[in-house]
């Protein structure tokens, strides 16, 4: 079995990968994303499968595409990240299959955007649709720093920004919770602890173990399955009452800071849940 | 509606002139047609890119500009200004620049909330923010610094005057002070062009005399000086326009303003003409 890594940079988590396929006897090679010539009409050989760890979320998704249209299996497939790097299509997703998550508005025009902060109260969340560690992630706690905030999305332009996604701020308590789902099954969880309301581990969080609940499974599963399975981290917020929200779902996560905490062989179990999505393809 | 009136002061005044569409011009760096065809160029372009890149070469062959390519300059950035008024010993809220988001930062925490953070070249108000903690300086810096380009990484971070609701906006031409008036909003960005009213302000000799030196720190010209009011009725010069509309000061005061600019520029052209005659 032969299965090729597509990325942008080879990290931890990526060094890790290759060894775990390496110690399950199966031969992988790094596809780098810079080099990588696809051809249409799709054609790929010498791959029985290709795991995807582009850092680039448009990369991973159109090498996503034509891979899977080569008919190469491929782990995440671009149904999961077409939905997780889009967080417009993630909250949809979580809302179509019932799973709780924080409340959204979406606007188009900045106008707009503050009529509807103002009707939501403050703070409010703004975020970029897609965009990764936070990035550009605006806490907007006053009517000043919402016009200030406004103002500059409309001027940084672009399909993206110009389209405003407003999350209700969940008071959360100092952490939120990132849970691992491969293949349908919760495998690990994190507290991410950290004093900025931003708790990314990539910006200073600080991560714990956390059990998994029956609780946390279950949100956890629910929204792995509402995005399309595959190998997905998910964001969960605690609110005061005590429910548990999705407010992302990641579909190329970073998992350095949890294999310790937590005591899993995440880039393990990752790899085993590739050669199996393999298996069960040629048995077919 | 400025150009109009300018134009209608200078046909008055039997001035013989041209209207120029920056547009249409090709500027050679070597004194040409325009030079040996206008004793004086009045700018009144809008982009102050423009403005001023036209107004060095017109400068560099040694045709008289109002305004002039330093003071343009100086105006235009936000930094410049600062830096000259606080160099000519006059009243600005306390300014610090920084280069980078963690530096503007540390600087603005140091300052203490409310700051005001403003692109260093820009106008109307435009992306000017007021920012009242930690997590909104944030959420500001980091996207200020993805708009990109070297401009927005230069943050211009001032200390928030609690002004009245208004400032006080003054026209400044050369030696006089021809009216001051009144920008009332209930928003902090006083622009007219935001939606703020103009209402007459008595012309009193403080704000005559800090508007006069303003305008000399900054080389002087048609001018117009923004004051703020602070709480102890303190006035500070916050920014100085090089090229200031009025139509909203038409309605509040009664003075001829373009009549005003027009005996200036024309008194200009006297100056010019005479001084290139001499050197013949």
């Amino acid at each position: 079995m032969r299965v090729g890594v597509l990325c942008s940079r080879v990290r931890i988590e990526e060094k890790w990968l290759f060894q775990a396929f390496e110690e399950r006897g199966v031969e992988v090679e790094r596809i780098d994303d810079e080099a990588i010539i696809l051809g249409l009409p799709a054609q790929m050989d010498g791959y029985d499968g290709v795991l995807i760890r582009s850092l680039s979320h448009s990369r991973a998704l159109y090498a996503s595409r034509v891979l899977s249209a080569c008919g190469i299996p491929v782990v995440n497939p671009p149904e999961v990240i077409a939905t997780c790097g889009d967080k417009l299509l993630t909250t949809l997703a979580l809302i179509q299959h019932g799973v709780p998550t924080p409340q959204v508005r979406v606007t188009f025009s900045p106008e707009a955007a503050l009529s509807a902060i103002e009707e939501m109260g403050y703070p409010v969340v703004l975020k970029p649709l897609n965009g990764s560690w936070g990035r550009l992630q605006a806490k907007i706690n006053d009517r000043d720093a919402a016009e200030a905030l406004l103002e500059h999305k409309q001027t940084l332009g672009g399909y993206l920004h110009s389209i405003f996604y407003i999350q209700e701020y969940v008071q959360k308590p100092g952490r939120d919770i990132r849970s691992f789902v491969v293949g349908g099954e919760t495998i690990a969880a994190i507290y991410r602890n950290s004093s900025h309301w931003i708790t990314n581990t990539a910006r200073g969080a600080q991560a714990t173990n956390c059990p998994v609940t029956p609780e946390i499974d279950q949100v956890s599963r629910a929204a792995a399955e509402a995005v399309g399975g595959g190998v997905v981290a998910i964001d969960i917020l605690e609110s005061p009452d005590g429910r548990l929200l999705v407010s992302e779902v990641n579909h190329t996560p970073e998992f350095r800071n949890s294999v310790a905490p937590t005591g899993v062989d995440i880039p393990g179990r990752i790899a085993d849940y590739v050669v199996e999505v393999i298996t069960m393809k040629s048995e077919r | 509606m400025e150009e109009k009136r300018i134009f209608q002061a200078l046909v008055a005044r039997g001035a013989d002139f041209e209207r120029l569409d920056e547009g249409h011009l090709a500027l050679s760096f070597h004194r040409d047609g325009l030079g040996q065809r206008y004793g004086l160029i009045w700018s009144r372009v809008i982009s102050h890119t423009r403005a001023l890149y036209a107004l060095s070469i017109l400068n560099g062959w040694g045709l008289r500009t109002v305004n002039s390519y330093q003071t343009v300059l100086t105006c235009g950035d936000k930094v410049l200004t600062t830096g000259a008024l606080v160099r000519h010993g006059i009243p600005t809220p306390r300014t610090t620049v920084a280069f980078d988001v963690e530096t503007a930062l540390a600087a603005m925490e140091e300052m203490g909330y409310p700051v005001v953070l403003k692109p260093a070249v820009g106008s109307w108000g435009r992306l000017l923010c007021r920012v009242n903690d930690r997590e909104t300086a944030e959420a500001v810096l980091t996207h200020k610094a993805a708009l990109g380009g070297p401009s927005h990484n230069v943050f211009y971070i001032q200390e928030y005057i609690p002004k009245p609701d208004r400032d006080i906006r003054v026209l400044v031409v050369g030696d006089e002070v021809v009216y001051a008036v009144y920008r009332r909003a209930e928003h902090w960005i006083t622009n007219t062009a935001r939606g703020a009213q103009t209402l007459p302000c008595p012309l009193t000799p403080a704000i005559a005399d800090l508007s006069l030196a303003a305008a000399r720190a900054v080389g002087g010209g048609i001018l117009a000086v923004d004051l703020l009011e602070d709480a102890d009725g303190r006035l500070l010069v916050s920014e100085v326009n090089h090229t200031p509309e009025f139509h909203g000061a038409m309605q509040a005061v009664d003075t001829d303003i373009a009549g005003k600019m027009a005996d200036y520029v024309l008194e200009q052209f006297r100056i010019a003409t005479t001084l290139s005659r001499e050197e013949e």
